[in-house]
């Protein structure tokens, strides 16, 4: 017995508008990050959500790309902490309004 | 009937850490929202029979992927920057277009009303290596991609290793 799966798509849809919402609006460059990583999950989500509607050995495929979905996100939070801390150094600030120079 | 009370409790938890990354103050507060959410996600998948990718995410990304971001908010600590507003305004306006175009999506799958199939595999760690690695029974390339996957993640921490060095320079006398 598993859980409806139009409501598990529910829950992805809402996760990735909260993820897409998180990483546009705030200013501190952590929740940026943080929101990219939410939205990712939500993907997951709707993935796992969809293989179970798939026949026999053909449902572990959506199983398989939320593996390598995790494994890819480690590697794009490992180069995006690693760049916080470069622009923390050249600027002293986390605000993304000082990273701006191109604006003016 | 208690895998439906299962999934209502984590969807919950995982929407509402979701809005509390979203209106939370300080970065680290929002860091053990998105452990918690992370954590029920987890449980969902383990509900939607893949118990691998619930424990693959535990490990990973609530135990890997987060403690490195928790760490470097408690290394960049010290910016002073709660003064600064929470909120950048400007990036409202930006935001109904993504939420539009899943909410599309949703209304699309909807009235395709997805339905269960009774064959599918449960997502064990056996069933999953198999697939991934049995060449004999499935010719998919899932085990190059795997290659890959590791390549990409040793140049993610060889370029991470280079960026946050305290010297880089193009200058050879002192790099």
């Amino acid at each position: 017995m598993t859980p409806d799966l139009m409501a598990v798509q529910g829950v992805a849809v809402v996760l990735f508008c909260l993820g897409i919402a998180v990483a546009m609006t705030r200013r501190n460059i952590f929740f940026i990050l943080m929101g990219v990583e939410l939205a990712i999950n939500a993907a997951n989500l709707s993935f796992i959500g969809f293989s179970r509607t798939l026949p026999a050995a053909m449902s572990l495929t959506g199983q398989v790309v939320p593996l390598f979905a995790i494994a890819v996100a480690a590697a794009e939070a490992c180069v995006g902490l690693a760049m916080v801390i470069l622009i923390y150094r050249a600027r002293e600030s986390l605000d993304s309004e000082s990273f701006a120079n191109l604006k003016e | 009937m208690i895998s439906i009370i299962y999934f209502s409790l984590f969807a919950s938890i995982a929407m509402g850490c979701g809005l509390y990354l979203l209106i939370a103050k300080h970065p680290l507060y929002g860091a053990l929202a998105l452990i918690g959410n992370m954590i029920s996600l987890a449980g969902i998948y383990s509900l939607l029979s893949a118990p691998f990718l619930g424990v693959v995410q535990i490990l990973t990304y609530a135990g890997a992927i987060m403690m490195l971001v928790v760490f470097v908010i408690m290394v960049l600590n010290t910016a002073h920057d709660h003064e600064v507003p929470r909120f950048d305004w400007r990036g409202v306006y930006l935001v109904p277009v993504p939420a539009a175009l899943a909410l599309l999506l949703l209304a699309l799958v909807y009235f395709n009303s997805p339905v269960a199939d009774a064959t599918a595999l449960r997502g064990t760690a056996q069933n999953i290596s198999q697939f991934m690695f049995d060449t004999s029974r499935t010719d998919n390339g899932y085990w190059i991609l795997f290659e890959f996957i590791g390549l990409l993640l040793l140049g993610a921490m060889v370029s991470a290793v280079l960026i946050a060095k305290k010297r880089l320079s193009t200058h050879k006398e002192d790099v």
